[in-house]
């Protein structure tokens, strides 16, 4: 190789450095641009949701309702992406009070759509109905969410349960369609509360059962949403499980319903920790 | 110095060598490889190389073209403008069907190469790209394999 050819390539190696680096710059430029674009799209959407958040917040029931027919009770509604799925409802009857926590399926704005539809449908059909005992107005919830949702296939659907306190009677009978709920003594004794193996909305047909609880002065019940026992998280990246919510509430059992939320919702933060929500979570507690 | 070379099982007569790079021949394969033997190839020795290729389309009706690079360090803009505008426009009608290329395995020059299409585009328009086939390709078996795949198919 002479000279020129030596000459020839530094020279085309330097066209090719400068062409390059002005490419290299337009393409940062241009994702640069993108990146704007992208953060005001987010922020956007970001707003929205911190609104629908609030919105969501404000339909939540007053938990002092519970506390004048129960000794005492608190929950605790932490949405996966700050809106979400799960509800507690709350309603005090002519003859008692109406308590229960739904799941809709699904996360985020489609699950909070389908939540608050649930719950303003158990506004209404609670305030409509003489309602006598909670499967009826699950059946009934069942039927409307099935009518207004699926009505050529299943796509939205609930599980939860529904209690009711008579104070005339002084009893607790619930149904429970999927809904989880643990019930302890005070003498630490945790059982797991039967439920109906179908869900609300997704099959009108679908039949659900009544149970009657007995329960002591100083007992405590907690329903509870999967999200609290599905979360991931420790050392190895593992499920909270029931059973680490049972350990939890028979270590504290002395403690108030407010505090033992607090007690809950501290052990599930350190047990996440920096990883993400894993569902939307929510627990009522109760003391008789 | 290497006559013939074997990939595959396929023979590969070598037809022109120059300083710079090498030309090989399959008839049954259709084919013809143009090995870059070192880091930079002045353009009017890359023109030369690429009108040979032209003859042999011609001569021989090749429809597979295969451009090992791996040996190029320099990316020639105005080579690879000639080669778009000029070259490949010459040929579009001459039977080429594949052009496969291979780069070197070298992150700054795959840069090099799509800022130099990028300009080309900008200059000419996107008709540039219509007619031939373009692959990039790892190795030439790689390209044998895809000819004897759309052949079979």
């Amino acid at each position: 190789m002479d000279l020129a050819f030596y000459k020839e390539q530094l020279q085309a190696k330097e066209d090719m450095l400068s062409s390059t680096s002005k490419y290299l710059m337009e393409i940062q430029h241009v994702l640069k641009e993108k990146n704007e674009e992208i953060s005001e799209i987010n922020e956007g959407i970001f707003e929205s949701i911190q609104f629908a958040e609030l919105i969501q917040k404000s339909l939540l029931p007053d938990v002092e309702v519970l506390k004048i027919f129960l000794k005492d009770a608190s929950y605790k509604v932490i949405q996966q992406i700050g809106i979400g799925g799960d509800a507690v409802f709350i309603k005090n009857t002519s003859h008692g009070v109406l308590f229960g926590l739904f799941d809709a399926t699904g996360h985020g704005i489609p699950a909070a759509m389908l939540s608050i539809s649930g719950v303003l449908m158990l506004n209404e059909l609670s305030s409509s109905v003489n309602v006598d005992s909670p499967k009826s107005l699950i059946k009934l919830l069942n039927y409307q969410l099935n009518n207004t949702f699926n009505n050529d296939h299943s796509v939205a659907h609930m599980e939860g349960s529904m209690f009711f306190f008579s104070s005339i009677t002084k009893k607790l009978s619930y149904c429970s369609a999927k809904g989880k709920a643990l019930y302890i003594s005070l003498n630490k004794k945790i059982v797991e509360l039967p439920y109906t193996k179908h869900s609300i909305g997704e099959d009108p047909t679908s039949d659900y059962e009544d149970f009657d609880l007995e329960f002591q002065k100083g007992d405590k019940l907690i329903l509870y949403s999967d999200g609290l026992i599905d979360q991931f998280g420790g050392d190895l990246d593992k499920k909270f499980t029931r059973s680490r919510l049972k350990t939890i509430l028979s270590d504290n059992l002395n403690k108030s319903a407010e505090d033992l939320k607090l007690v809950i919702v501290d052990e599930h933060m350190k047990w996440k920790n920096t990883r993400q929500q894993t569902d939307d979570l929510s627990f009522i507690i109760i003391e008789f | 110095m290497m006559e013939n070379i074997i990939y595959k099982g396929f023979e590969f007569n070598l037809i022109y060598r120059c300083s710079y790079s090498s030309l090989f021949y399959n008839s049954n394969l259709e084919m013809v490889l143009c090995i870059a033997d070192v880091e930079y190839i002045p353009i009017e020795n890359f023109k030369t190389i690429f009108d040979s290729i032209s003859e042999l389309i011609e001569k021989h009706s090749i429809k597979h073209l295969l451009f090992d690079k791996r040996n190029l360090r320099t990316f020639h803009q105005p080579s690879m403008e000639w080669y778009f505008a000029v070259w490949k426009q010459s040929i579009k009608e001459k039977g080429l069907v594949n052009h496969y290329k291979i780069l070197p395995d070298l992150e700054w020059f795959v840069q090099a190469v799509n800022a130099g299409k990028h300009e080309i585009f900008k200059k000419y328009n996107s008709n540039l790209l219509n007619g031939i086939r373009v692959s990039y390709v790892d190795t030439i078996e790689k390209a044998i394999d895809d000819i004897l795949i759309s052949t079979n198919n």
